[in-house]
């Protein structure tokens, strides 16, 4: 025997009846299946149905709160409400739905991936450079990862005198992505903005990982006001938030080696350079020295030259001189006469060796 | 701005620009010596800095499991 509900309804009523028991048995309800006769319509509504070889459910969401895009034959999760509405069909009235298992995963990322890259998010042209050494830093993580310690550890190894503020956040499942994503709005709103915005996560399954691909977290980021750097995962994982970044860290603690120069580097160039000064002042000295030997060595020269020229030119004068001279006449056998040159009169003839007093006898025209 | 509330950065610049000025036409020996002490003071400065100076790391206390009140 069976009981029956002996009351009348109108339709409208057993509507709102089923929908209350529903709501009262199954306030949420997770379920796993492969997506087919998926439509976006209008722009706002998505439908598809959801299958698995013994029956299937049609689904109905809204476009805004579809986080990656979707495709027939994917294998998802939904978690959904369960309803039948007005005009007689049974619906699962979805909240969340996801890819579920390696392939839709990757088929979701994939698809994504597509869609973000055609619009140019990933492009070369929109990434902005860090600054060298930051001041202020924000960082969105979860603080209880091994991690936000690697990242702290490492920045304060290689730097010091940054204010860094911490976002603690989820970092995996349903609620993370929302959670990064009020963070990042968060340091973007602030009136002093910092000089660089970090999103990191340790590494994980995919599962784990999928966070950082969901679309309006992508988004999110690609449209911050502060540089960003995010390091997500190990380095052979890929998320559609470190590709939208502008800066991608392969993991957390590159991420920190990226943000901050090594102080124990910085410190070794800098030696390095005053050491080049040095050697630069010594060598510039010896030039100096040598420039000047040179210089004295070619005045010397000169003044050498100029002497050698002079003496020269003495000796020449100096033996024009010495053959003028009358007693180099005198020695070549000639001599001298003074006196007055009529008959009778008395002359002196000077030679080399006497003086002699003689009469005139004869003057004669030659 | 006096020297002492440079921070490490401004002194690394002064230091580059100290470097520069070696490379460049304006070198001459008569300031060389002195721009080289300026120089190698400037690097004691830069790596007691560099040693003594922490981060302020702080977590900030708001939450973000819900939309801002």
């Amino acid at each position: 025997m069976s009981e029956t509900l002996d009351v009348q309804l109108s339709v409208s009523d057993f509507v709102a009846l089923t929908n209350q028991t529903l709501e009262y048995a199954y306030p949420s309800v997770t379920v796993i299946g492969e997506v087919s006769e998926f439509k976006i319509s209008q722009g706002k509504w998505v439908s598809f149905k959801l299958k698995d070889p013994g029956a299937v459910v049609n689904c109905f969401m809204g476009v805004y709160e579809l986080r990656q895009p979707l495709e027939d034959g994917m294998q998802i999760m939904v978690k959904a409400v369960p309803r039948l509405n007005p005009k007689g069909y049974f619906n699962l009235s979805v909240r969340v739905a996801k890819p579920v298992g390696e392939g839709s995963i990757k088929k979701g990322f994939e698809l994504l991936k597509a869609k973000l890259e055609a619009e140019g998010l990933f492009s070369p042209e929109r990434k902005r450079s860090l600054p060298r050494v930051p001041r202020s830093v924000a960082v969105v993580t979860s603080t209880e990862s091994a991690a936000y310690a690697d990242f702290c550890k490492i920045i304060n190894d290689r730097w010091g005198g940054l204010d860094v503020q911490v976002a603690h956040t989820q970092v995996q499942g349903e609620p993370a992505a929302d959670q990064i994503i009020r963070a990042v709005r968060y340091f973007n709103g602030l009136e002093n903005l910092p000089d660089v915005l970090v999103v990191i996560r340790g590494g994980g399954s995919a599962e784990d990982l999928m966070t950082f691909n969901d679309e309006q977290l992508a988004r999110v980021i690609a449209e911050s006001r502060i540089p960003t750097l995010v390091g997500v995962g190990h380095e052979i994982d890929n998320s559609l938030a470190d590709m939208v970044a502008d800066v991608r860290a392969a993991t957390p603690t590159n991420a920190a080696e990226i943000l901050v120069p090594d102080k124990a580097e910085i410190i070794r160039t800098v030696r390095r350079q005053v050491t080049a000064l040095g050697h630069q002042v010594v060598q510039a000295l010896d030039e100096y020295g040598v420039r000047t030997r040179e210089q004295l060595f070619s005045a010397f020269q000169r003044i050498e030259e100029r002497l050698d020229a002079t003496f020269e030119r003495l000796a020449v004068l100096r033996l024009a001189t010495s053959q003028l001279n009358p007693e180099s006449v005198l020695r070549r056998g000639y001599a001298l006469v003074r006196g007055e040159r009529t008959v009778g009169g008395t002359i002196e003839v000077e030679t080399i060796e006497n003086i002699i007093t003689a009469e005139v006898k004869d003057v004669r025209e030659k | 701005m006096s020297e002492k509330n440079k921070t490490v950065q401004e002194k690394l610049s002064e230091l580059s620009e100290l470097v520069a000025w070696f490379q460049g036409p304006n070198f001459s020996l008569e300031e060389a010596v002195d721009k080289f002490k300026q120089a190698e003071s400037l690097a004691d400065v830069i790596e007691g800095d560099l040693g003594k100076i922490k981060n302020e790391i702080t977590v900030i206390k708001k939450r973000f499991d819900r939309d801002s009140e």
